[in-house]
């Protein structure tokens, strides 16, 4: 493209490749990317992950050996044999790689598994004796953020060696639920199918692109779009002059939402590096992007705010000053939230107690990392409706928000939710659904929008950075009787989930102990930094590395095993947690009823798991710099906010006896269809195959607040499971018409009809007959909703050794035994586990948002934020320790969090276990690690000069 | 985004390449496993020569050394019986410490230097190979030492020329190799590496000696002076010492995102007397 705006034509050459084992031939221009050509031409199931080569989503083989599409210029594949996904397998006859990952549940969101797929299959190819070790180097070449990597090298294992690495079968008092049932998407997934946002382009479909700010706080003086508007190609270009201005937040929460509405959709000032400044349309990505840099911005700017203990100092500058938002706790001192809350009276039971302890903690800014970043496609449909897919957990209050921010009526918006490749919470936000429709409004064609994984990091949200001060007070006997946390939180520039995510570090955390006197206080602060948000754990893991952590030092100064001064104070069977009665969702909440708890026998199965007896009491040989150490955290998390969240389901009957389940819910690929699914057919009577799930569609399915505070299971499944009740009822009085019998002489088993006198009749017979003969659509609904959140607990173990001389950290074992109560599906809820022990570990030992001095992130790729990756992970182990919740369908809990939790503190504890040092500030880097070795090891000489000294 | 490239050339010949990297007016930039320049390509550059068919990725003996084609991938040294059997293997493993299997399949190991990257995990032991590097100019080859290659970050003494092989000759008889890494996480740019190549003889004299760091200095890094400073010594923890305190001094870190400058000089210490003691080691292990 030439500086005066106007493009030149690109230069066309031709490719001819044997692709899939046909002959094709492309036309491409000389700079084409090879996963750009693929995707264009239709091979979708090459994903865009990364774009630097560390992802491994846009694996293909060439001729036959695997590499990243994203580094290979389409050029360079003149004559020579491409192998995509789609060249693998069919739905019937599955390549053995693909069926073990179905089998073994190592499919979760299924975005990178087209990659693993073909890398693997390729390894197997030329090792068919592949080691664990070796299928660990393989998948390296892969990052996914679900699975935790044990269930896909299982797999991958199983295909190398059939007959061995069998899936475990699990025993169920019940027909589908509590067994092990491939996820419902799993082989289209396998398949690479087309099922993902981005795998669907429309005709006259232009590509957005968002302008960020270069500035961390900043006025905009001066905005001149006319070049860009100029350059050929270009069909809109938006800035704060040309949108509504409507204060909102981007959390997706239930309305009234508890964030405040301190944000705009474009705005005259940018408060951190990304934000908004305008927005482009334009038929290639290649045009958008020149029009970016065609836009000419005078910027005005202003101090910063980094360091969240100056936002309130009263010299810092006012972040939000703007007169139209709303909700906002003390704008002028830059406080989004505040927090204060108490139970009992903490200085009593200070005054009590006869150890103290008190430290402080820090945790750091991590981000969701999900495969598949943001991405949106909205187009106008024949009736003038604005449709918008995307890849969402909220679609039902992302209709709602861009309704208000737009100025349309809801009844004018429709929001689709496909394949969603993994969320974590980052996707609880409304975050590019606006801009796009704005984009499509303006233009009247179909727009779409995708982050990079650049702008992802820059622009996409993160976990609330914290500095918590954590003070317990104990009674000689070990008996908890003060427990104190204060935080000061970061949400960045905007406040979404500020207040919530920060009460959960209280409410979820301080109760897991019983204790008369409780005292939480938080500052939730704005800066000039990345906006935070909801993610995994929801302000839990910073809560519980503090107070896990500060219970270890307890235990040590009473001398007594870290488990036993636990056990002694957990929370227990029948016990109300009053504290989440005071803390609730932005409000007033409720108070939590211990109707099932499990957390004794996880910790008992844990340590035995780990072997705590043994290597608590292992010494070190003094004279290897290798030490080893156990640790153990304790954690809870909710199911669904108590009183808030809710769901409805509708499920009608086909004449085939089949059903249809239609609900809001919204699966990110952590296999809520699947889990909804069984449980409808479980209370059906019929076999998982003949429930087909529709999800998350504001049109075609019922409201959902969607998927977030670990719900699904229990509230959306809730919902499933009375609607199936409903549906039976119904289903049974019309077949007793049609048959002649009694309806309480009928029952549905094994997709049959049954009598007490033991006649059966196929379910499909009859429901041919209601339908055609009786004319009756079988068809019923309902809603759900909870007044209580029970909750999900966790114990888990780490096993480290730290070398002593590098001050590196490398985790041998991770033990998580988790009460979720009865889980619907083991395999799947598993694998919620091992995916957030992943991340768990990524924040103790790796990943960190860091920033410069002027706020700007300097590691936004995946060389420099490090996820963890198959040969990362130690072995894992995983526990589920039956309850039964009288609250949750067939017994559930929630199992999406609260595995996130423990890996912090366990670490930190099996690091104090193994050297001696305590480590209060996540992540545990390794250079940490060394220089607190270092000063240890100085410490005496220090102490003895200092002593000659005097 | 590569839509400013207006043309991709694939020559057949090096001197085919070599007319199209130098024609007056454009500006071209040789492109083989694309790895590195897909990051770092600015927008300057407006037409790319693709030189991974140019007949340059041969692995072949060399009497007891080898000669490696350019263009030969990562992914093929990490493989190559020759390249395993060389030196204790340490070539083939900095091969295999590249990035993903996905990455080692197109970067190729004259890319790796080409690169000139302070980390290149390939130059440390081509350095303690004494490998040269042979230089197609359009008025012909030179042959010159690695270590006169690098020049800074991503700068070298190519001028224009292509790197077309790498010879590395016969490793001194007798002498024992380790190559010593360390990253924050399993696939990770190095934060330090350190190679090591010792010949001690009959009474743990060294004979010879080679050591170069990586990640430590603008420029991979033969360190001479920690060198001599084993030279005719028996390795006795005194000696290592004194070794690990000169190739700290000879270092040059930075700090950066991955480690401060402080913490690199510690882990060249470190690193160091590992691959001191693991190339003593497996002397003892081959007696």
């Amino acid at each position: 493209m030439k500086k005066n705006g106007k493009m030149n034509l690109p230069t066309i050459m031709k490719v001819s490749v044997l692709i899939n084992k046909e002959r094709r031939a492309w036309s491409i221009a000389p700079g084409d990317l090879l996963l750009d050509v693929l995707r264009r031409e239709g091979y979708v199931g090459v994903k865009r992950g990364c774009e630097t080569g560390e992802c491994g989503a846009c694996t293909v083989l060439l001729d036959g050996k695997p590499v990243n599409s994203c580094m290979v210029f389409a050029a360079q594949v003149e004559a020579r044999k491409l192998t995509t996904i789609e060249g693998v397998g069919q739905t019937e006859t599955l390549d053995p790689v693909q069926d073990e990952l179905v089998k073994h549940g190592g499919v979760q969101c299924g975005f990178c598994t087209p990659g693993m797929v073909l890398n693997a299959k390729s390894y197997l190819a030329a090792h068919p004796k592949a080691t664990e070790a070796e299928v660990r180097e393989v998948l390296s070449g892969n990052l996914c953020r679900c699975t935790g990597y044990k269930k896909p090298v299982e797999a991958v294992m199983a295909a190398a060696h059939p007959g061995e690495h069998q899936c475990q079968q699990r025993q169920s008092k019940h027909v589908v639920v509590g067994h092990n049932l491939p996820k419902v998407d799993a082989v289209k997934l396998a398949l690479g199918k087309p099922a993902f946002t981005d795998d669907v382009s429309l005709p006259g479909q232009l590509y957005g692109k968002i302008l960020g700010s270069p500035h961390a706080h900043a006025l905009i003086k001066r905005i001149d779009v006319s070049k860009a508007r100029a350059l050929p190609g270009v069909h809109a270009v938006l800035t704060y002059k040309d949108v509504p201005r409507v204060p909102h937040t981007t959390a997706g929460q239930a309305w009234p939402e508890p964030s405040p509405y301190d944000t705009f959709l474009l705005d005259s000032k940018v408060r951190f590096v990304g934000d908004r400044v305008a927005a482009v349309a334009a038929e290639s990505r290649a045009i958008a992007e020149e029009a970016l840099r065609l836009i000419k911005v005078d910027y005005k700017v202003l101090p910063l705010v980094l360091d969240m203990e100056r936002a309130q100092d009263g010299k810092a500058p006012q972040i939000h000053d703007e007169p139209d938002a709303s909700g906002i706790h003390d704008a002028k001192h830059n406080l989004a939230a505040a927090i204060h809350k108490h139970l009992g009276n903490v200085e009593e039971g200070f005054r009590q107690s006869s150890v103290i302890l008190e430290d402080e903690f820090r945790t750091p800014r991590q981000q969701h990392a999900m495969m598949e970043p943001h991405v949106t496609l909205t187009w106008l449909d024949s009736d003038g409706r604005l449709v918008i897919r995307t890849s969402t957990q909220i679609p039902f209050h992302v209709r709602r928000q861009v309704a208000m921010i737009l100025q349309l009526p809801v009844q004018k918006v429709h929001v689709i939710k496909p394949r969603i490749g993994g969320g974590f919470g980052g996707k609880q936000e409304m975050l590019l659904e606006d801009i796009c429709g704005a984009l499509t409004l303006a233009t009247r064609r179909p727009v779409k929008i995708e982050y990079t994984r650049k702008e992802e990091f820059f622009m996409a949200r993160s976990r609330h950075p914290q500095k918590l001060r954590m003070k317990m007070g104990f009674k000689p006997d070990g008996t908890l009787v003060a427990n104190q946390m204060t935080v000061l939180a970061s949400t960045g520039a905007y406040g979404s989930h500020s207040s919530t995510v920060q009460g959960n570090t209280g409410s979820k955390v301080l109760p897991l102990y019983r204790s008369p006197n409780m005292k939480f206080d938080c500052d939730i602060v704005y800066t000039t930094t990345p906006v935070a948000g909801a993610f995994r754990g929801y302000g839990c893991p910073q809560g519980f590395f503090a107070q896990e952590s500060l219970m270890d030092e307890a235990a040590e100064r009473f001398g007594v095993d870290p488990i036993e001064l636990r056990r002694r104070n957990l929370i227990r069977l029948g016990d109300r947690d009053e504290l989440s009665a005071e803390l609730g969702e932005g409000r007033k909440g409720l108070a939590r009823l211990m109707r099932s708890c499990g957390i004794m026998p996880c910790l008992e199965k844990g340590a035995a798991a780990v072997g705590w007896e043994e290597k608590r009491r292992r010494v070190n040989n003094p004279k290897s710099h290798l030490r080893r150490g156990v640790g153990v955290a304790c954690s809870m998390q909710g199911s669904g906010i108590a009183g808030v969240d809710w769901a409805s389901v509708f499920i009608k009957m086909n004449e085939d006896g089949s059903f249809q389940v239609q609900t809001g819910a919204a699966d990110v690929g952590a296999g809520a269809d699947t889990a909804l699914a069984q449980i409808a057919a479980e209370t059906l009577g019929v076999t998982l195959d003949k429930i087909n799930i529709c999800s998350g569609d504001t049109d075609f399915t019922p409201f959902d607040v969607g998927a977030y505070a670990s719900s699904t299971t229990i509230i959306s499944g809730g919902a499933v499971k009375k609607a199936a009740e409903k549906v039976r009822a119904s289903l049974l009085e019309a077949a007793a018409a049609a048959l002649d019998v009694k309806a309480r002489k009928l029952s549905i088993a094994g997709n049959r009809i049954i009598s007490t006198d033991r006649r059966e009749w196929p379910l499909a017979d009859v429901a041919r007959n209601i339908m055609y003969k009786g004319k009756i659509q079988i068809m019923e609904s309902a809603s759900h909703f909870n007044m209580d959140s029970p909750p999900p607990f966790c114990a888990t173990f780490a096993e480290v050794e730290v070398d002593t001389e590098t001050g590196k950290v490398r985790v041998l074992h991770m033990v998580t035994a988790v009460d979720a109560g009865t889980a619907i599906n083991p395999q799947l809820a598993e694998g919620q586990v091992e995916g957030a022990v992943a991340q768990g570990l990524g924040l103790a030992l790796a990943e960190e948002m860091r920033l410069d001095e002027n706020g700007r992130m300097i590691n936004p790729d995946f060389l420099d934020y490090k996820i963890m990756t198959a040969r990362d992970m130690p072995k894992l182990t995983t526990i589920l320790v039956e309850t039964n919740e009288p609250l949750g369908p067939y017994g559930a809990k929630s199992i999406g969090e609260v595995a996130i939790n423990g890996p912090g503190p366990a670490i930190a504890n099996a690091i104090y276990h193994a050297v001696g040092i305590r480590f209060r500030k996540m992540p545990f880097h390794s250079e940490d690690v060394w220089r607190a070795l270092r000063q240890k090891e100085q410490a005496p000489f220090l102490a003895k000069a200092a002593a000659r000294g005097k | 985004m590569f839509d400013h490239i207006r043309a991709f050339h694939q020559p057949r010949t090096v001197q085919e390449a070599l007319k199209l990297l130098h024609r007056p007016g454009v500006k071209a930039c040789p492109v083989a496993g694309g790895t590195d320049l897909v990051l770092r390509a600015g927008r300057s550059v407006t037409e790319l020569v693709d030189i991974t068919r140019l007949g340059l990725d041969a692995i072949r003996r060399n009497g007891r050394g080898l000669r490696i084609g350019a263009a030969a991938t990562l992914a093929a040294l990490e493989d190559s019986k020759a390249v395993q059997a060389l030196a204790d293997g340490i070539l083939a493993k900095a091969a295999a410490y590249c990035g993903t299997v996905q990455m080692r399949n197109v970067a190729t190991v004259g890319g790796n230097l080409a690169n000139a990257s302070p980390a290149a995990d390939t130059a440390t032991p081509l350095l303690v190979l004494d490998a040269e590097v042979v230089l197609h100019g359009l008025r012909g080859k030179r042959r010159i030492g690695l270590a006169e290659f690098f020049l800074a970050p991503h700068r070298t003494a190519a001028a224009g020329a292509l790197l077309t092989e790498i010879v590395i000759p016969a490793p001194h008889p007798r002498a024992r190799f380790s190559l010593q890494r360390f990253s924050r996480t399993e696939s990770d740019i190095a934060v330090v590496s350190v190679a090591a190549g010792l010949q001690l003889d009959g009474k743990g004299r060294c004979q010879w000696a080679r050591v170069a760091l990586g990640a430590v200095a603008p420029v991979p890094l033969r360190v001479k002076k920690t060198e001599a400073a084993l030279l005719g010594q028996v390795l006795t923890p005194e000696v290592i010492e004194r070794a690990m305190k000169v190739a700290a001094g000879e270092a040059r870190p930075i700090t950066d995102i991955r480690a401060s400058a402080e913490y690199r000089a510690e882990l060249i210490r470190l690193l160091l007397r590992r691959a001191l003691l693991d190339c003593a080691r497996q002397r003892e292990r081959a007696q």
